[in-house]
């Protein structure tokens, strides 16, 4: 049998973003997989060279629309480790509470991918009516709806008052009811199983072996989640990862599932141990530039992301770096693919859940 | 670099259950004539909060060995290296040919092009960073860089690189 | 405007944007905000398509990508711009990958404004660039 390539992407139907991928088949079986990115390089990491260290959190929260708000947190705590400021608890709470909120949208958006993805474009529409109710309450506690540029170094921009904060997880828990009924949908339709079901199964050992992060790795049994280390106040909120062990489609399917419910219950723990009050605290300004340098991890949606950020004590950065988590999920999606049928494709490269211009940056 | 040692440690992370977290590289931006071109490669590893890396700096014309018989994982970042800052990256299990990026302009993150970039900047008085000037304090001399992963819970969790 | 003769089909390419405004161009495809109800229907062929919406900038790799769907898609057609990316390059115009607008490439008809672009601009944009095609068709007939 010759060996057919077949190009899958720019332009996909399932992809919003474009990605490239060299198909290599045999008959209907994908030998081989060889990635091509750089539709969406914009070489951002090199903008610290023009844009100075106080605004540079504006051009990383742009690394992608999707986790913005993480990206603008993860680039405030790399500064204040190297600059030494002390966030305000208040600033600190509100931060947490926004990115497990970021993290419910970012699942109701995949979801929705997902389920357009396989033919269900009910469910789509369903999800992303959903994921309106949370953009709205971005829009109403930080003005926008994606871009929210409410982080700054050493604290937040704006408060949200302790009424507002109860009515958000009022409008959260409704939510979460109504999450149910879907969730249910997913979990008995007999053709999502069939479609997704034993499809793409990355063992545990593969997940280890290609450093696969986030629900990638969850859903094939590994328990690893940044949020369990304790840093950003996660020591102070009582959570247990989600944890799946089929490690197919299907399975990092439900961790999403499973995990949306799971941050909306840590936003409940959260408003209830925050300080409370008008007026308090929300920014301790650095003084002076940077000087050093850092790692710093968080727990996006997608998974672990990793700045390192190198500053010389000029306004300028020397070197920022993000490695987010759809690049370091790459690796295991190529090895998924490798022997799967041509029509799983599609399946397989959306439930990893990429986000391209993350991993171009 | 020692090749050799180099390799073995990193196996040892590779037996230990380590998995890849990121490999980065920095362009080493100093006045000092016998720095010039060097770039700081960083191999990080991490172990649930634990997260340790090995540091190496490499000179032009150095080579620098694949991770991947130990971390097949390593590819996408050792081609990035690769083609983004021009390093000799040497047995990778998956090369890209150089299409991984395909950038406007060619090795941009290399010290050569971040040099070019910031005198024509100064030279059209655009406001942007600018190379150390030599007898100047270096950028940054002042304090020794302070390394700590801000997310995990103790400092103890990371250990500086051996050949800084 | 009162009512469209045609019911265009849009076609939507993300060229090098941060996700934002792609994933405002989806929404307003959702019941919330309900693009369809123009009769527009969102297609993945560039050769069905009257409309193309381009978030992001153009970048070295994608020049090519852009020009060929222009080129594939049927006379009259209308390039709206949608985002601060796709209308300047927007943020990222300082970065050394980025060239600048999509209409360094192809010509642009509408421009939404916007980093995000806001939902009610993208339809606002897309109802402009309805009109365009109009004007446009009526000049070709
Ligand atoms: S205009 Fe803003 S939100 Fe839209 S793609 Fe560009 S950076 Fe992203």
């Amino acid at each position: 049998m010759k060996k057919t390539i077949i190009p899958f992407g720019p332009q996909h139907p399932v992809l919003p973003e474009p990605l490239v991928l060299d198909l290599i088949l045999d008959d209907e079986k994908v030998i081989d997989a060889v990635p091509t990115i750089g539709y969406i390089h914009r070489g951002l990491e090199m903008m610290v060279e023009r844009v100075e260290y106080t605004e540079m959190g504006f051009v990383v929260e742009r690394i992608c629309g999707i986790c913005s708000f993480m990206h603008g947190m993860g680039y405030a705590v790399s500064l204040e480790s190297i600059m030494n400021v002390e966030v305000p608890e208040r600033a600190k709470w509100l931060r947490l509470i926004w990115a497990e909120i970021s993290r419910v949208q970012s699942h109701l958006l995949w979801l929705g991918l997902g389920a357009d993805a396989f033919g269900f474009e009910n469910l789509f529409m369903h999800c992303w009516r959903m994921r309106e109710e949370v953009l709205d309450i971005f829009e109403k506690t930080t003005g926008g709806r994606i871009i929210h540029s409410v982080n700054r170094i050493g604290g937040v921009k704006r408060d949200v008052s302790d009424s507002e904060l109860a009515a958000i997880l009022a409008r959260l828990q409704e939510l979460a009811k109504a999450f149910e009924e879907t969730a249910r949908i997913f979990a008995s339709d007999p053709s999502i199983a069939h479609r997704l079901g034993g499809v793409g199964v990355l063992s545990a050992a593969d997940a280890l072996e290609t450093a696969a992060v986030g629900p990638m790795a969850r859903a094939s049994g590994i328990r690893t989640d940044t949020r369990l280390y304790g840093a950003n106040l996660y020591d102070q909120i009582e959570f247990e990862p989600v944890v799946e062990t089929a490690g197919d489609c299907l399975a990092r399917a439900v961790v999403r599932m499973r995990e949306i419910p799971q941050s909306i219950d840590i936003v409940r723990q959260a408003i209830e141990k925050m300080p409370k009050g008008e007026g308090l605290p929300l920014e301790n300004k650095p003084r002076g530039n940077p000087v050093g340098e850092t790692f710093t991890r968080l727990e996006q949606p997608r998974g672990e992301v990793l700045y390192y950020v190198k500053a010389n004590g000029t306004k300028y950065l020397e070197r920022f770096r993000a490695r987010t988590p759809t690049f370091a999920n790459i690796p295991a999606m190529i090895k998924l693919v490798k022997g799967c049928d041509l029509a799983d494709v599609p399946n397989i490269i959306l439930t990893i859940d990429p986000c391209i211009s993350c991993t171009e940056r | 670099m020692d090749r050799e040692p180099f390799l073995a440690r990193v196996e040892g992370y590779h037996k230990g259950g380590w998995r890849l977290a990121l490999i980065n590289a920095a362009s080493v931006l100093t006045a000092d004539e016998a720095e010039q071109g060097a770039v700081d490669v960083t191999w990080a590893f991490a172990r649930d909060a634990e997260f340790e890396h090995i540091r190496e700096r490499i000179m032009p014309g150095d080579e620098v060995p694949s991770i991947s018989p130990s971390f097949s994982a390593a590819f996408l970042y050792e081609n990035e290296m690769r083609e983004l800052f021009g390093l000799n990256v040497t047995g990778i299990n998956v090369d890209l040919q150089g299409q991984l990026y395909k950038t406007s302009q060619k090795v941009p993150f290399s010290p050569s092009a971040i040099r070019a970039r910031l005198e024509a900047n100064a030279a059209a008085g655009i406001a942007s960073a600018t190379m150390p000037v030599a007898g100047a304090p270096a950028h940054g001399a002042a304090k020794p860089a302070a390394i700590a992963p801000a997310a995990a819970p103790a400092p103890a969790a990371s250990k500086p690189g051996a050949a800084e | 405007m009162s009512f469209f003769s045609k019911s265009p089909w849009i076609f939507h390419y993300d060229a090098s944007s941060c996700n934002g405004c792609d994933i405002e161009v989806l929404a307003c495809l959702t019941p919330f905000y309900d693009l369809e109800r123009f009769g527009i229907v969102n297609t993945g062929n560039p050769k069905h398509a009257d409309i193309l919406l381009i978030t992001g900038s153009v970048n070295e790799r994608n020049i090519e990508i852009v020009q060929n769907l222009y080129r594939q898609m049927p006379d009259p057609k209308v390039v709206v711009a949608v985002g601060a990316c796709a209308c300047s390059g927007g943020i990222f115009a300082r970065a050394y990958n980025i060239q600048g607008g999509v209409d360094k490439v192809v010509p642009v008809d509408v421009y939404v404004p916007g980093c995000a672009a806001r939902p009610e601009s993208i339809i606002d944009g897309v109802v402009q660039g309805i009109a365009a095609l109009e004007q446009k068709r009526k000049k070709t007939a």
